[in-house]
């Protein structure tokens, strides 16, 4: 019998995701762990794996079509066993993360007899009050990744629109003088006429790409000899047609703008001399125990924000609740994103400990092996460009904590030191905090805490 | 004040034609040549090897023409007057180009030219006296030499293609250490003189920068014309003993008369001293230059061998010169990208543009129009009926992307593929385009309708 593949929960909050690649066609054998499909949440891609072995049915959510969990994606059962061409209503019950399996599947004939049970969305699903549909076949609860909205309908009669097709332009900038402004073929030659398009010069597999991709060739800048448009021009206007952002940077959009516009946002910034600390880390390394500059300022930050649990809190601007826990975000860069892994309970790992969780969760982060629920639930967060090269910055307070560091390249640099000029490493660190509960003199205490921790190697002695 | 607005350190194809450019657009010119104006390519490239082939080709077709009714009875030939006539063409055309610079007020100048300095060279004349030269801008075209890997003996039984050149005599049993281009070419010419020729070539094929198809049609006709492949394994344990080469491939001992030494060719850039002028160099030797052949110093500019990622062909080095010369005025022009290649093996090559191979590594999706010369009118007529042309076509808009032509006459039927790809037309206009008959461009037209399946000359598939 043939068996459900569903869109797998793969995390607590995880509510609806996107299959981005099917690796498997339809009629492709599947054995049990093969991969099905790759999909995309709104923290990282992950590959789902087949539980049953067969041959792969049928596929209901194609590629890029965002859905909720638990939805029926497709079909695994015996070669040319029958299945419905409508896939049944989601599973309601959530399956074992990260199962994509389900634990009955429908038989041949799954439409439900009752209309008004038919459409019942999930509980989890964030689907719109469903209006029962009429045709007792189900539908699943589908939204489409988010386009961009359609233009307004246009009025054009069929020999206009081929007209315009021919000279590959958008007839949407033609006015049209037929009744109710409607786009009839003299308008469309009018304009060209107007738009001088007989002097344009285009290369024939230019204007055939064009066609293809629905360019304006009006619009393009030739860069070919006098001017002439070349296949390179019609590539470069296809790049600038609006590309849908992937889930991952959706959501850093959304919750940027959502920091930026309701924290206060107050910055601190301090340079830590880390000459010392970097000569006892060498000293370190010479004995076989490897640590980087990060593990080190994650730690001044840990103890410090045991120091200032202010810090360490969380305000809705009513109320203010202490975090417990140092959850301590680290901000890793990932192909066209960041990601932030968190270390849990961090005020309770040793310097061995927080090295290793950090070079784990950082590998984890740049192979896309992470899972949603290791990006959730931070309570304060540090962002390091040591290795980028950059003198100082500010960075942007994940929601749902009161501050974040941004730390930036040590630097050799003159320094007065006890009324000489020596050459130190500086290192810049800015810390953005949330007004409304921290104040600039706390903010500036805690800041420095962390400096004279990164400063006090006998400190670091102590802790190695 | 500088001496001069422009100086080009090289007079060959790259050189000659940077110089004369800059003197047409008002610059005060120098070019510095340490040996012989037209460089390698006229001297001891392009001009002189296809002279010989010309030479080679004529008794050839002398000697082997009775199905054409043509019957010639004692066809000898005579090496030393065919060098004899090289030589005299090579005079010929250098003396052209001499008079070309002088027509065009450029003062050549003849000696080593190094630099001394961003904007300043010194030259060595032949007379041992140095001359301080120096210019707004300077163009490098130095060109490159054969490579002579250290492990060959130094002997005078082992030669580059520039020494072969000068042989009076041809060997009896000639090796070739290289199936490249310059290897296949003196293989061919030598191999219709009558000479045994043995190519060994340590990649898996000849000729690798051409698709498979390509190869196996120059390798069938080579085979026929007597010469022998050693492929897939490199000549080692190379010796000169007894009046003769040897060395082993595989497990096997092969000799010759003569070693030629065609491994690939290395930039003329150690001598220049570039560091004192801040120019980069790679760790081949070469100079990475921008789209316009400008260095990493502003007022220095490279074309040409020399150049990293050069084609290493004598026209492409010309309108690098070209280029190198307009942007040294400020114009905005810049180095072509389709550049034919021709190879003037028997059969002849031509190539331009994206090759299949090259779609295959790029992960391009690439559709073929393939037409064979043996379904050819003019083909059947002239008796060169091996080889094919063949279009590499985008799948969907049909745009020529590349072309490659193995046949007779290959090198001059590139032509119009370059100009096709370079216009970006489509099969469409190189089908409705009319093609003479009977001649072998209808090659191209009828490939083009092969994309369409809408060929009329060859059978339905």
């Amino acid at each position: 019998m043939a068996q459900v593949v569903i869109f797998p929960k793969l995390g607590q909050t995880m509510e609806e995701g996107a299959i981005v690649k099917w690796l498997k066609k339809e009629g492709d054998a599947v054995a049990k762990g093969d991969i099905l499909f790759e999909i995309e949440t709104d923290k990282a891609n992950l590959e789902v794996e087949s539980f049953f072995e067969g041959v792969l049915l049928k596929i209901y959510v194609r590629e890029g079509i965002t859905v909720p969990v638990n939805t029926v994606v497709g079909f695994i059962g015996a070669a040319g066993e029958k299945v419905p061409d409508q896939p049944p209503a989601p599973e309601a019950a959530p399956a074992p993360a990260p199962a994509a399996a389900a634990p009955e599947a429908p038989t041949a004939s799954p439409a439900p007899a009752v209309p008004a049970a038919a459409p019942a969305p999930a509980p989890v699903a964030p689907a719109p009050a469903a209006t029962p549909a009429p045709q007792p076949s189900a539908k699943p609860v589908v939204q489409p990744a988010p386009a961009p909205t359609p233009a307004k309908r246009l009025v054009i009669s069929p020999r206009a629109r081929a007209c315009a097709r021919a000279a590959c332009i958008d007839p949407a900038r033609i006015k049209g003088t037929g009744p109710n402004g409607r786009i009839v073929e003299k308008d469309v030659l009018a304009f060209l006429s107007a738009a001088n398009y007989d002097a344009l010069r285009i290369t024939p597999a230019a204007k055939r790409l064009a066609a293809e991709h629905e360019i304006d060739i009006l619009s393009v800048r030739g860069s070919g000899d006098g001017g002439r448009i070349m296949v390179e021009d019609i590539e470069r206007a296809q790049r600038r047609k609006p590309v849908t952002l992937s889930r991952m940077r959706q959501i850093i959009a959304r919750r940027l703008v959502e920091s930026k516009q309701t924290i206060p946002h107050f910055y601190v910034t301090v340079k830590a001399d880390i000459t010392d600390l970097m000569a006892f880390r060498a000293d370190l390394k010479a004995q076989g125990r490897s640590y980087s500059v990060n593990d080190f300022v994650l730690e001044a930050v840990i103890l410090s924000l045991e120091e200032f649990p202010v810090v360490n809190s969380v305000t809705d601007g009513v109320t203010v609740s202490w975090r417990g826990d140092v959850d301590l975000g680290m901000a890793v860069s990932v192909d066209n994103g960041l990601v932030v892994p968190v270390i849990r309970a961090a005020q309770t790992l040793t310097l061995a400990e927080l090295n290793a969780q950090a070079k784990a969760l950082a590998e984890k982060a740049r192979t896309g092996k992470l899972l949603p629920d290791e990006m959730v639930g931070s309570s304060f967060t540090v962002s390091n460009m040591g290795m980028m090269n950059v003198d100082q910055f500010t960075a942007i307070i994940n929601p749902g904590e009161a501050g974040i560091l941004a730390v930036s390249t040590g630097r050799q640099v003159p320094t007065v030191v006890n009324g000489e000029i020596k050459i130190r490493t500086m290192m810049a660190m800015t810390l953005s905090v949330d007004h409304r509960i921290v104040d600039g003199s706390v903010g500036a205490q805690f800041v420095n805490a962390i400096r004279s921790k990164l400063e006090n190697v006998e400190l670091w002695k102590a802790l190695v | 004040m500088f001496d001069f607005d422009v100086i080009v350190i090289g007079a060959g194809p790259g050189g000659y034609p940077a110089a004369i450019r800059a003197a047409q657009l008002g610059k005060k010119t120098a070019i510095v040549e340490k040996e012989a104006f037209g460089g390698t390519c006229l001297n001891w490239g392009c001009i002189p090897t296809k002279t010989l082939i010309a030479s080679a080709e004529r008794f050839h077709h002398a000697a082997h023409s009775e199905a054409f009714g043509v019957t010639a009875k004692g066809v000898t030939f005579d090496y030393a007057v065919m060098t004899e006539r090289k030589n005299d063409v090579v005079k010929r055309l250098s003396g052209g180009i001499q008079g070309l610079l002088k027509s065009n007020g450029v003062e050549a100048i003849t000696g080593a030219a190094r630099f001394e300095g961003p904007n300043r060279i010194s030259v060595i004349q032949p007379d041992g006296v140095t001359r301080w030269l120096s210019a707004a801008t300077i163009i490098i075209a130095a060109g490159s030499d054969s490579a002579m890997p250290g492990f060959l003996p130094k002997d005078k039984r082992v030669m580059d293609s520039r020494a072969f050149l000068d042989l009076k005599a041809l060997p009896e049993r000639l090796l070739i250490l290289g199936g490249g281009v310059i290897g296949c070419e003196f293989a061919c010419m030598a191999a219709a003189l009558g000479t045994k020729v043995t190519v060994v070539e340590m990649l898996e094929d000849i000729i690798m920068v051409l698709d498979r198809d390509v190869r196996r049609v120059l390798r069938k006709r080579m085979e026929a014309l007597g010469v022998t492949f050693l492929t897939g394994a490199p000549l080692t344990d190379i010796v000169v003993k007894n009046g003769e080469v040897s060395g082993t491939y595989k497990d096997q001992t092969v000799t010759g008369d003569l070693l030629l030494v065609a491994v690939g060719r290395r930039p003329n850039t150690a001598a220049l001293d570039l560091a004192r002028a801040g120019v980069n160099v790679d760790e081949r030797g070469t100079i990475p230059v921008d789209k316009q052949g400008r260095t990493n110093v502003a007022s220095i500019f490279a074309v040409g061998d020399l150049v990293t990622g050069s084609i290493q062909l004598a026209h492409a080095a010309t309108q690098q010169g070209v280029v190198a010369a307009e942007a040294a005025v400020g114009m905005k022009s810049t180095v072509e990208n389709i550049c034919p290649s021709c190879i003037f093996t028997s059969p002849e090559i031509g190539l331009a543009g994206l090759s299949e191979t090259q779609a295959q590594k790029l992960g391009r999706d690439v559709k073929t129009a393939v037409f064979p010369f043996v379904a050819l009118g003019k083909a059947m007529a002239a008796g060169e009926t091996d080889g094919f042309v063949k279009w590499i076509c985008d799948p969907v808009t049909g745009q020529v992307l590349g072309a490659q032509v193995v046949g007779a006459h290959a090198t001059e039927l590139i032509a119009e593929a370059a100009l096709a790809i370079r216009n970006e037309l489509t099969v469409d206009e190189i089908g409705n385009t009319i093609h003479s008959h009977p001649t072998m461009s209808e090659a191209w037209m009828e490939a083009a309708h092969t994309f369409h399946n809408a060929c009329i000359h060859l059978p339905k598939r």
